[in-house]
């Protein structure tokens, strides 16, 4: 938030206006200091008109677009001019002037609520102080953030909110990053005139994630604000008035949404922290280090907070096109699960069925041996749903040295066709959403496939009343809907205008159909993409030059780049007539076809599902502890950067399969993680643009008309458990709470 | 208490004629203890007195291209003050043998041929992760 610096900025002006009128030193430099405007008077007074004022620069970026040059309005912030659209708060106004504002119930993402009384400013001709956040900037207004009666204004409001909270910093998970505290150091008086007993309040109870200590609350109603607004679940709420006032569920429930972690940022004081991250560590003592997340395809940005070789916790980083500044509860809370049943070191399983440890060199050797002895054909690559463009490449790469090219990703399907981009990305953007007035949901869940982006849908319903319609199986939304049908006959009678849906579709300016990944599984993928295809020639507002309003949303952070860097399997009966599996961390791929004989090499990082068959095992590395390439749903292309160090011995994915193919004596040509980029280059070089979105140039899905008829068989449910989807997250022990607890049954 | 009244700072060496002198002198004085020191650790098993001196001179030849001589004398120092550590036996036997038989290569040694031809990245991907 950016108090912390607002609060030493505070401190250092005054220290600095104390050095000026105590030091003598200084003022005898002021003196000889020779200025031109003092020889000649005339021009000193030219320079006196015009008011001496540092040079400020909107705080956070804070940036105005002007929609329309008629509601530009001018307003002064201690004298200082700004342009400013109309409609704008006082407080916006004062942060695009470069003053930060003292706040705790205003948030940018939030409705404004003002009760909180601690942005009081001073404006010229209002008989009191005026709460700034609440306030809307008037032409010419003179505001004043820094007089004496918004000095005792702030001061006499902490006193008030210090006066109900208890003074246990220093148990309290929040302190070093409150808000409260930063304030009070800043803008608060010195001693308190409070004897009296303070108030104490009962905790309740939200569930495993966030753990409450509503004593320390100040009554903001963020969290109110944001359960009702973003997450879109009715559970928190105010109760009492007066002193009696608490934050509560209204009744003995927790807090259903995968949204929930969130309430533990937006909380500016320590009532909300983390329940599992309670009395771990402190967070001064964290090593932060910015990278991305990898439980779904969106690629949320987060910031690990690690301590040594341990993660402690991970935090959402502010991206506008992607999460804005909130994560699912999944990418905050998966993190237990980077250090349980983490495989540590090569193994091979004996005669006797168990896994004995054995050396690098080992394992590699009898690996290599027997891809000797399997025909080409035989051999087949499977990367998981966690895998990195990197490991990906090198897969490919080896195999296809070593004759075979039946590789595939987790989640892609056998039927799809991945020539072009358009065909498999999240064509509007994630936050080109926001744009849309009607979507049409087809075989996708995204409250559970995609939080992020049913985040955006739901702020653009909430804000344009936008339709939308579903496709698929009954499920849980939090917003308005229609739900259409359950099967992809439903789409083609949409097709055909009988519909009433057809009618909202046509009349759209911008229409978005998100079609589900689940729907890669299904045997007539290609007649529904072929059906969307009709759709967007018979509605000509689908596709524009400007808008692109056919989307699919991926499930997996690994399909994106598996797909760019065509890993599509070569022949259908990939695993019935396999001798040699390589799984590159995939544990949900479906071995039963499997011949008994098959050997499967397992690369992963957990012992999950994958592990159970496999004859030898090479340990390698989770997403926080590589540099890995990652492309989201929306083909934006996002860097993880190594957070803590691997466990036990280890290896990254692509080096294993380097070292690999070395023993196998089909040396793969790069050494090094750029070697690797430097190939990639050329199969896909919109993999090394790095957080940028590389839209896909052609638009449509250009499929064959007609290819098969769709089935009637309803769409399914991709996602069964939201908390659980992969191998990190089966082995969270939190998250194993949450779908005791929470998961909708 | 002992050691400390010992422990006397001499003046630096004029130039490195004299730091040379003194290097000589500090090296004799650590072939002449020995056979104190092989006895004190009950080295007789594991090494043989040549085989000690020949890890004394290499541990000065190491700092053999340094030419200031205050820096000379201050490893002179810290070379004298590890010697009067071993003679009056602060250390016990492992640390002797550890620092002074076995060496930095540590105890195991692979002498195996079945690295060669291995490209370095696998000889590396063998040793660790980085
Ligand atoms: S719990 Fe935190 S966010 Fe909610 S009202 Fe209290 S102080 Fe504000
Ligand atoms: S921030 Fe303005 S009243 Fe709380």
């Amino acid at each position: 938030m950016g108090l912390g610096s607002l609060a030493s900025r505070a401190l250092r002006s005054s220290s600095s206006s104390r050095v000026l009128s105590t030091n003598p030193r200084y003022n005898l430099i002021r003196t000889i200091v020779s200025t031109p405007e003092l020889h000649k008077p005339e021009a000193a007074t030219e320079a006196a008109s015009e008011p001496d004022l540092p040079k400020r620069t909107p705080i956070a970026g804070a940036r105005v677009h002007f929609p329309n040059p008629d509601d530009v309005i001018e307003v002064f912030v201690d004298g200082y001019p700004v342009k400013i659209p109309k409609g704008m708060t006082v407080l916006q106004a004062c942060s695009v002037a470069g003053v930060d504002i003292p706040r705790f119930c205003y948030h940018d993402r939030l409705s404004i609520a003002g009760n909180c009384r601690m942005c009081l400013v001073e404006v010229e001709k209002s008989p009191k102080p005026v709460a700034s956040c609440a306030m809307p900037a008037l032409p010419g207004m003179k505001i004043k953030t820094d007089t004496p009666i918004a000095k005792k204004a702030r001061e006499g409001v902490m006193e008030f909110l210090l006066m109900n909270h208890p003074l246990d910093c220093p148990i309290c998970d929040q302190g070093g990053e409150c808000d409260l505290q930063d304030q009070s150091m800043a803008f608060g008086s010195d001693r308190g005139r409070f004897t009296e007993t303070k108030r104490s309040v009962v905790d309740k109870n939200l569930g495993p994630l966030v753990k409450t200590v509503m004593t320390r609350c100040i009554q903001c109603t963020r969290c109110v604000r944001f359960a009702s607004e973003i997450a879109g679940v009715q559970d928190l709420g105010m109760l009492g008035r007066g002193s009696g006032e608490e934050i509560g569920t209204y009744v003995e429930k927790l807090m259903t949404s995968e949204l929930s972690g969130n309430v533990i940022d937006i909380c500016p004081v320590g009532a909300l922290t983390s329940k599992p991250f309670a009395f771990k560590a402190r967070n001064w003592e964290l090593k932060g280090t910015e990278t991305i997340d990898v439980t779904d395809a969106v690629g949320s940005n987060i910031r690990i907070d690690s301590r040594g070789p341990e993660v402690m916790r991970i935090v959402p980083r502010l991206n506008e096109d992607i999460n804005e500044e909130w994560i699912s509860d999944k990418t905050r809370f998966c993190y237990d699960g980077l250090k349980r049943q983490r495989l540590s070191d090569p193994m091979i399983r004996g005669a006797d069925g168990h896994f004995k440890p054995v050396s690098w060199r080992d394992a590699l050797a009898v690996v290599a041996e027997v891809l000797h002895q399997v025909k080409p054909e035989e051999i087949v690559g499977v990367a998981g749903k966690l895998s990195d463009a990197e490991s990906m490449m090198s897969l490919k790469d080896f195999l296809n040295r070593m004759g075979s090219n039946n590789i595939w990703c987790e989640g892609n399907g056998k039927y799809l066709d991945a020539d072009l981009r358009s065909g498999y990305l999240m064509n509007t953007s994630i936050s080109g959403l926001e744009k849309a007035d009607c979507f049409l949901l087809v075989g996708t869940q995204p409250r559970v496939e995609a939080v992020m982006v049913n985040a955006r849908i739901r702020k653009t319903v909430r804000a344009t009343k936008a339709k939308v319609g579903y496709i698929g199986p009954p499920t849980d939304f939090n917003y308005d809907h229609d739900h259409l049908g359950t099967t992809p006959e439903t789409l083609a009678a949409i097709l055909d205008g009988n519909h009433p849906f057809s009618a909202a579709l046509s009349t759209a300016k911008n229409p978005a159909i998100i079609i589900g990944a689940g729907i890669f599984d299904r045997q007539d993928t290609a007649a529904i993409l072929s059906l969307l295809n009709s759709l967007s020639a018979k509605f000509k507002n689908l596709i524009t030059p400007e808008w692109n309003g056919l989307n699919v949303l991926l499930l997996n952070a690994a399909q994106a780049a598996a797909l760019d860097l065509g890993l599509i399997p070569e022949s259908d009966s990939g695993m019935e007539s396999a001798k040699f599996v390589y799984l590159m961390g995939a544990d949900d791929t479906n071995l039963d076809d499997l011949p008994k004989d098959a050997f499967v090499v397992y690369q992963g990082h957990h012992g999950d599902k994958g592990v159970y068959r496999a004859n030898v095992i090479f340990p390698s590395t989770v997403f926080s502890e590589k540099e890995g390439t990652y492309e989201n749903t929306e083909g934006c292309v996002q860097q993880t950067v190594p957070a803590v160090p691997t466990v036990g011995d280890a290896r990254e994915d692509w080096k294993i399969i380097r070292a690999l193919s070395e023993v196998c004596g089909v040396r793969l040509p790069y050494d090094s993680i750029s070697g690797v980029r430097s190939r990639i280059k050329n199969v896909a070089p919109n993999l090394l643009r790095v957080d940028e979105r590389e839209a896909a140039v052609f638009s449509g899905l250009l499929k064959p008309e007609g290819s098969g008829k769709v089935s009637a068989v309803p769409f399914g449910v991709t996602v069964e458990n939201f908390y659980m989807t992969d191998a990190i997250t089966r082995a969270s022990k939190i998250m194993a709470q949450c779908s005791a607890l929470l998961a909708k049954k | 208490m002992a050691f400390a009244m010992r422990v006397k700072v001499p003046p630096n060496s004029a130039n490195l004629q004299e730091a040379r002198h003194r290097t000589f002198d500090f090296f004799r004085a650590a072939c002449r203890s020995i056979p104190s020191i092989m006895d004190i650790y009950n080295l007789y098993d594991v090494v043989n007195p040549s085989e000690l001196r020949s890890t004394i001179a290499a541990q000065i030849r190491k700092n053999a291209h340094i030419t200031n001589p205050k820096v000379i004398d201050m490893l002179l120092f810290k070379g004298m003050e590890e010697l009067s550590n071993i003679t009056e036996h602060a250390k016990q036997r492992h640390h002797i043998i550890g620092q002074y038989v076995v060496g930095n290569k540590g105890l195991v040694q692979d002498v195996d041929t079945k690295d060669e031809g291995l490209s370095p990245f696998l000889k590396n991907f063998y040793n660790s992760n980085y």
